[in-house]
């Protein structure tokens, strides 16, 4: 039997690329994850707790293993081995800490002879850390031969969540005024949250600057799905409720948003 | 009863009784059944993300059953296929007619009309596809489409007129091609080039829009427009991709060009008929070579630009999750390479006279081996824990060594080389140069040869004893040894072989058949290629719709892996093809029984020889 030309040439064509779909699933399969947002902000957070979060921020989201490596001289940018003692002595009369906070919101500030100036501030987009995870990732960095002593005041407060651009895109056009009613009522938000002047209750973050330290994005996706924005350290996963979508009404929740945006 | 054919070609013959119009029927119910099911589709209620319905303006709905991600780089991929080939073809198809012109020889009108009844036969395709594509954005990604209209709403003006600039020079160019023949064929020329003007202004246009995505520009820290729309447009990315894409393009279609010849060649009756396919081909194949060559420059240069607007974005691309990518691309590309030269040397069998280059082949083999087997090296080897430890790392200590750009850089240039010998061996295959300097000439040809050689391969290896900010720039070195090399070789080549004595004429048609695979695996190869680079360049953005300015925060913000990437360009690839098939097909329905258009299929040399 004659198998016609149309069904050889596109045997052929699928066969060839069956084979390049065959090899692309037959190496390593890596997928790039968003990173998650993590706040430290109003929780009791033990030294060791942020050189680890500081840590998984260094592998994740802030991409430093990208160029730098630990105990292993890297050809873009310097091994950061020791860098906790060796940051006092880097700059005259500037404490490890600074150098390590300058290092990472100004890298232009002092370039280490021989690399290029090429990091990007690690508090603007792409990487975008936010004041926690400046933070945390400043402590473990210390933590590499120094000691760790940087807290979340020296933090500066200019340093944003997500940059201005993440907070300007977003404009909720909610009432602050009805969403703190929701705040204190409807919503029972009061019972677990401080918010400024109002409540006390210690069960959950203290949200009085929350709108300075969290994205607007996440502060919506937080009251809809708590769980899957992730728990804050030090606080109990699994309590804040999450059936606010359907117990709020529309108005009533970009209301709650639009108060909490509010709290800076 | 009178047997029923139809051209795609004129050779498909029909089972006798079965009219035509009952295939055109099935053809057109099937196509508005597939339109009333996607209309059904998009229409069914959408479960809208968690996030989206507790306001009124969504930032993203859901498209049923694919999602949103799936359903858009779907219909992206086979629009811009189709757009690269539209805009590829004609670019070449008016200079064939501007050569058919000057040079009186109706076989390139033919070729060129018959290159321009392809693009015809896959316009409003193209322009349907955009459609649809616009509609995904705009009902799936709202939000992103209301920032990117704030930033360019000006040139979607300048791309709707352009669009119908296009169309109507398109359709006046080729209905107007016995119209505007004899003495006003210079108007119909001038038609042509108009129309490839405003393609590649479109091309343009809509590079701003995927560019500024990729490096945005001209917007302050909210990522509002600080000044005009030209400071967006005009951003590190934009002008290195126009050239990337139209260089692209025209290789794109000179393989899809090539293919379909394959496909006529192999399915052809006559001697005579396979001559004209076996011409075609390899004027598609010559066509897509030669574009092909000055592609990794292009790429070069787009490469340092992501570098120059973001180092983290160029690391990210060549050294992070995407490193892999890499070497899924020099596997393609060392296939483009191997192929196209395969074919050529087949094709010398047709030359009489070539006899006297066959030597050249074993070592060009070699050279092409290797150097693909070096450029599909990777840094990094996947291992065990224990090979790990054995080999002191995941770098093996010989294989990590070629894995480097400095080793892939000097094989490609070099594989570059290799390639545009084989041409000129071609070109010169049956010809002998009568020019009394010639002797000088060809020494001249090997020194340059041998001197770009030597450029690529000095610093290739200086490239090892420097740091990679150097080494960048050790790449611009060896693209302009090369490329001085190809000019030099091409500006002696022509006038030496001007007037040149004949060994015989090219015996078109008598090629090997399985050649015309070589012709089809090329087609599929660039393809599936053009789908990865699309991979490649949206997905460094990674979870960002426009790089460090908007964020992706849908469900699908993840950036698959390559796994997944490659099942997608997979069926795609596959769908664009079928749709090709089935356009030429319906291209093809009204020329049956008559030439189109008065143009008459020439008769090529070698095709009537052979059937004696």
């Amino acid at each position: 039997m004659r198998i016609p030309v149309v069904v050889k040439v596109g045997a052929f064509a699928v066969l060839v690329m069956a084979a390049y779909s065959g090899f692309a699933n037959s190496i390593p399969q890596i997928e790039s994850k968003p990173p998650q947002e993590l706040s430290l902000e109003g929780g009791n957070v033990t030294p060791a707790q942020l050189v680890k979060a500081g840590e998984e921020i260094f592998k994740t989201k802030g991409t430093c293993e990208i160029c730098h490596r630990i105990g292993q001289k890297g050809t873009r940018a310097p091994d950061l081995a020791g860098i906790g003692a060796r940051a006092a002595k880097t700059k005259p009369g500037m404490s490890a800490k600074a150098y390590i906070l300058e290092s990472l919101l100004q890298p232009g500030a002092y370039i280490v002879e021989g690399y290029p100036n090429i990091m990007p501030a690690v508090d603007k987009p792409p990487i975008a850390l936010n004041r926690s995870e400046v933070w945390a990732i400043a402590a473990f960095l210390e933590s590499l031969g120094g000691t760790v002593d940087v807290t979340l005041n020296d933090i500066p407060a200019s340093v944003g969540a997500g940059g201005a651009a993440a907070a300007a895109e977003i404009k909720i056009p909610g009432d602050p005024k009805a969403g703190e009613a929701v705040f204190q009522g409807k919503g029972t938000c009061i019972a677990c949250h401080k918010a400024g002047k109002i409540g006390a209750s210690p069960v959950g973050p203290d949200l009085s600057q929350i709108a300075r330290i969290q994205t607007p994005d996440y502060i919506m996706k937080k009251i809809l799905d708590p769980k899957g924005a992730g728990a804050v350290a030090n606080y109990p996963p699994g309590v804040m409720p999450q059936d606010f979508g359907t117990r709020l009404t529309s108005k009533e929740y970009v209301d709650l948003v639009a108060f909490l945006l509010t709290l800076k | 009863m009178p047997r029923r054919s139809c051209d795609f070609g004129n050779k498909l013959v029909f089972r006798e009784g079965f009219p035509i119009v009952t295939y055109v029927q099935r053809a057109v119910w099937l196509l508005v059944a597939c339109g009333v099911a996607l209309i059904v589709l998009a229409a069914l209620p959408v479960d809208a993300q968690t996030a989206a319905q507790a306001t009124k303006d969504p930032a993203y709905r859901a498209f049923p059953v694919f999602g949103s991600r799936l359903a858009v780089w779907a219909v992206a991929q086979l629009h811009l296929n189709f757009a690269a080939f539209i805009l590829g073809v004609p670019i070449f198809a008016v200079i064939i007619e501007a050569m058919g012109w000057r040079t009186g020889e109706a076989r390139y009108d033919w070729l060129s009309h018959e290159l321009v009844k392809l693009t015809f036969a896959a316009f409003s395709t193209t322009a349907l596809l955009g459609a649809l594509l616009l509609f995904l954005f705009v009902a799936y990604y709202p939000k992103f489409w209301a920032y990117m209209t704030s930033i360019f709403f000006p040139t979607y003006w300048v791309y709707a007129l352009l669009f119908f600039a296009e169309t109507f020079t398109v359709y006046l160019w080729y209905y107007g091609w016995n119209w505007l023949s004899g003495p006003r064929k210079w108007i119909h020329v001038g038609l042509g080039v108009l129309s490839n003007l405003f393609g590649t202004a479109i091309l343009v246009v809509a590079n701003s829009w995927v560019t500024f995505m990729m490096s945005p520009a001209g917007i302050d820290d909210s990522g509002a427009l600080k000044g005009g729309v030209w400071d967006a447009m005009y951003n590190f990315t934009w002008m290195p991709i126009n050239i990337h894409r139209l260089i692209a393009n025209i290789v794109f279609g000179g393989t899809i060009c090539a293919a379909y010849a394959a496909f006529r060649f192999l399915g052809a009756r006559t001697a005579e008929e396979r001559a004209r396919y076996d011409w075609m081909g390899y004027i598609g194949n010559f066509i897509a070579l030669a574009a092909f060559i000055v592609l990794p420059f292009a790429g070069y240069y787009l490469g340092r630009e992501i570098y120059a607007f973001n180092q983290t974005m160029g690391i990210t691309m060549m050294g992070g999750f995407m490193s892999w990518l890499w070497i899924i691309q020099a596997i393609l590309i060392g296939v483009l390479f191997l192929g196209s030269n395969y074919y050529l040397w087949l094709g010398m069998e047709r030359i009489p006279g070539s006899e006297r280059y066959r030597k050249y082949v074993p070592p060009m083999l070699i050279i092409l081996t290797v150097g693909f087997m070096i450029w599909a090296t990777p840094r990094s080897m996947v291992v065990t824990l224990d090979e790990a430890r054995a080999m002191g790392g995941t770098h093996h200590p010989l294989l990590g060594f070629f894995g480097v750009m400095s080793a892939k850089n000097t094989v490609v240039n070099l594989m570059i080389l290799t390639t545009f010998l084989s041409f000129v061996l071609y070109r010169r295959a049956n010809k002998i140069a009568r020019k009394p300097w010639a002797k000088t000439g060809m020494v001249i040809q090997w020194a340059a040869f041998g001197a770009a050689a030597g450029v690529v391969v000095f610093y290739g290896v200086y490239g090892y004893f420097v740091e990679s900010i150097v080494r960048i720039g050790f790449s611009v070195y060896q693209v302009l040894a090369v490329l001085a090399a190809i000019v030099l070789v091409m500006a002696i080549d022509i006038p030496m072989f001007k007037g040149a004595r004949t060994t015989g004429q090219i015996r078109w048609g008598t090629i090997a058949p399985h050649s015309q695979y070589v012709l089809i695996l090329l087609a599929v190869t660039f393809t599936w290629l053009m789908g990865l680079m699309g991979f490649a360049r949206s997905g460094i953005r990674q979870h960002w719709h426009v790089y460090g300015v908007m964020r992706d925060t849908s469900v699908d913000a993840a950036t698959p892996a390559l796994g997944y990437a490659a099942n997608v360009i997979t069926l795609v690839t596959l769908a664009f093809f079928m749709l090709v098939l089935f356009i030429f097909w319906l291209g093809g329905l009204g020329e049956r029984g008559a030439e189109a258009h008065g143009h008459a299929a020439p008769v090529i040399a070698g095709g009537r020889d052979a059937e004696r």
